[in-house]
């Protein structure tokens, strides 16, 4: 029998769900999985339905952060959730709205959270779910990503999760980790400007990768890329201090990256820094692919 | 009043319907959330908006990046900055703005219109078709990434030109990509590709998914339903639009200053009007302006009526499947994608346009101490789908009265392609 899945939508763009329909298995995987409500997909129930009806499914797909009068078809958010997690088997949180409230919550702070945290903090409008639900973050989450969750809940096999109660098979990584520019963070050669191939972003163009949990170089976006790949800095989407301030630029202190690579003191960071920079590895200072 | 809840058109809105003699009479569009982008966007540092505002959709969110990138390029020109995009650059922001309508418009076709046409009455086009169609989403999607690094939300272009440094592999990856597109485009949407071409009994004869959702209205007697203004807007400048109201057939200048946003009593979506006239704007508007075969024809028979607003978008996809085809072409490597703009300005002004899938999306940034002091979205469902009154109904509206039910009026509603996210940014 299909796994039956109600997917709902709080304060959103819709990413996750657009994201969703980029996955390239998508006929395959909806012969397993019927979508009782689903915001793009046809799908068997209107929201209407959804509050009005009794049926039982198995897992909730929560979409976009959570605020209380936030109204959804015939109801607010909050009671159409109510309602429908007392029947849930399972519950996702899609996105980083859903799981700290994401960009959003900046419009709100007070109001607006995700499910179980409210940034980095367990006090999300839903905290009493916990034990059901696992959290996706990303902005937006990759499809390959909710798919695996999804196929872990149907094969009933256990997710180890971390602190923020994501899976760590896909945030144990940092986005850091299969970066094409790998090299150039080895030894410390940072890119010069935006639009090269050559030079790390982590030290003049913001990126986050070094310090955000996820896997986009490992499962690449649309199967063929990642943002740091093509020349754009992690924006750490992922994260509950998702979005930061001032992104396209390193914060620096005393001409070091204020934020550390995971799990690296900054006076190792410094000594390794100082002597990554003795080598003058002249490979790395030239144009990948030139003609001479 | 009747009210009837819209969904899946990217969030929902209500139609609040008044019926008069078994016909409607006005219908009033509300749409009923708010997530603050603009709120959220000041006091930010004018780069942050480069991050923030794909945010606003999850589906025209490089729209939304490209109006950024040229308000805040248009910011530094008005404190007499110089701004050099190259050839190169220029190509590429298109390539992935095209491709972003293409896959737009395929699934407004599978995901929005077929499934109102099917509650309507019979359509030969099977549940399946939107997984074979998903498979060109999916393709068209890479291209996107190929240069972007991801799709939905990426934010690559920066003021100056472009984060990507494309090889030749790359451009023949997205070559690869775009032909398995426009492989399964031909097989199931249109079997013609030559979009210039195309005529009205080449359509109906069509065995294709576009044939069979013109024989449905036909045999439906809807050719002609949904008229509006027959009055058009294009605001977004690109390779193949200009500046433009066109008023039936004839083309005028228009510029940004005489567009007027205004908030309405209920609902979060602010009206928008030009001179105080509601226009279309989208690819209907867009084909006014290129004027191919089948658009005159349907155009004379049928005016603004559903018939042509639908295959106004399905011929769009056709000719952005070849202009991207040919940007890939035309794309000189050699040259640079960013060019670094000196950016020490306190304050200032700047004012974009680009065409999004749906329409004209104008973006407007104001500066003061080096930050954002406020931000203003116009999107094209907001020019579509404002709220008139019974004298002087707005674009969509007018297109609803005088139907026979709301099931009717939904499809004609659904064929502006509603973005609700968008709409209440």
């Amino acid at each position: 029998m299909k796994s039956k899945i109600v997917w709902i939508q709080g304060v959103t763009c819709n990413g996750n769900s657009h994201s969703f329909l980029n996955y390239q298995n998508l006929d395959i995987f909806l012969k397993k999985v019927e979508f009782l409500y689903h915001p793009l997909l046809p799908s068997k129930y209107s929201l209407k339905e959804l509050y009005e009806k009794r049926f039982d499914f198995d897992v909730l797909i929560v979409e976009g952060a959570i605020k209380k009068r936030y109204e959804r078809g015939i109801v607010s958010l909050y009671t159409l959730i109510e309602k429908l997690s007392l029947k849930a088997k399972k519950i996702i949180a899609v996105g980083t709205c859903a799981t700290f409230g994401g960009v959003f919550k900046s419009y709100d702070e007070k109001n607006i959270k995700g499910l179980i945290f409210d940034g980095e903090e367990k006090k999300g409008f839903f905290k009493e779910l916990e034990e059901k639900v696992i959290n996706i973050p990303g902005c937006p989450a990759h499809p390959e990503w909710l798919i695996y969750v999804l196929n872990m809940i149907e094969a009933k096999k256990k997710i180890l999760l971390d602190d923020f109660l994501r899976p760590k098979e896909i945030y144990a990584y940092t986005v850091h980790s299969g970066c094409i520019r790998n090299e150039y963070f080895e030894w410390k050669v940072d890119a010069k400007s935006f639009g090269t191939k050559e030079g790390c972003l982590f030290y003049e163009q913001g990126c986050q990768a070094p310090y955000t949990h996820g896997s986009c170089n490992k499962i690449l976006w649309n199967e063929v890329n990642s943002k740091t790949r093509v020349g754009m800095p992690c924006l750490g989407c992922t994260e509950p201090t998702f979005m930061k301030e001032e992104p396209f630029k390193t914060k620096t202190y005393m001409s070091i990256p204020a934020n550390m690579p995971l799990g690296v003191p900054k006076r190792a960071y410094l000594t390794l820094t100082g002597v990554a920079k003795s080598f003058k590895i002249e490979r790395l200072t030239k144009r990948l692919i030139d003609e001479s | 009043m009747r009210v009837e809840l819209i969904e899946k058109i990217e969030g929902e809105a209500k139609l609040e319907y008044k019926f008069k003699e078994n016909k409607i009479d006005f219908v009033k569009i509300v749409f009923p959330h708010y997530r603050g982008i603009e709120e959220i966007l000041r006091n930010r540092p004018v780069w942050d908006a480069l991050a923030i505002n794909p945010r606003v959709c999850g589906i025209c969110g490089h729209a939304h990046l490209f109006a950024t990138v040229r308000a805040i390029e248009n910011l530094y020109q008005n404190a007499g900055i110089d701004v050099n995009i190259t050839e190169k650059a220029k190509l590429i922001r298109e390539i992935t703005l095209f491709c972003e309508h293409i896959q737009n418009h395929l699934k407004w076709i599978y995901l929005v219109i077929v499934p109102i046409m099917k509650s309507i009455a019979k359509i030969n086009i099977d549940q399946n078709s939107f997984l074979e169609i998903q498979k060109a989403i999916v393709n068209i999607n890479r291209v996107l990434a190929i240069f972007s690094g991801q799709w939905p939300h990426s934010s690559y272009m920066v003021p100056g030109g472009v984060v990507c440094d494309p090889t030749n592999l790359d451009i023949m990856q997205a070559r690869n990509f775009l032909k398995n597109a426009l492989y399964i485009v031909e097989k199931r949407v249109f079997e013609n590709m030559a979009f210039e071409e195309i005529t009205v009994s080449e359509l109906e004869k069509s065995r294709t998914d576009s044939g069979k959702i013109f024989r449905f209205l036909k045999e439906n007697s809807l050719l002609s339903i949904g008229k509006a203004n027959d009055r058009y807007l294009i605001f977004g400048e690109h390779s193949f639009t200009k500046r433009v109201k066109i008023i039936k057939t004839v083309s005028y200048p228009v510029k940004i200053k005489y567009v007027k946003e205004k908030s309405q009593k209920s609902g979060f979506a602010k009206n928008v009007t030009y001179k105080n006239n509601y226009y279309e704007t989208g690819p209907l508007a867009r084909m006014m302006l290129l004027k191919p075969n089948l658009i005159k024809q349907l155009h004379r028979v049928y005016k603004d009526g559903i018939s042509t607003r639908i295959f106004a978008r399905v011929l769009e996809i056709l000719f952005l499947l070849k202009k991207v085809e040919a940007h890939l072409n035309s794309i000189e490597l050699s040259q640079k994608s960013y060019n670094h703009i000196k950016t020490e300005i306190k304050e200032g002004f700047g004012e974009s346009a680009v065409e999004a899938a749906r329409g004209s999306l104008i973006h407007k940034i104001w500066i003061e101490k080096n930050r954002i002091k406020k931000y203003e979205i116009i999107t094209p469902t907001q020019w579509n789908l404002s709220n008139g009154t019974l004298q002087n109904p707005a674009t969509a509206q007018k297109a609803m009265i005088g139907l026979k039910n709301s099931k009717l009026a939904e499809l004609v509603f659904r064929t502006f392609d509603v973005c609700s996210v968008c709409t209440t940014h």
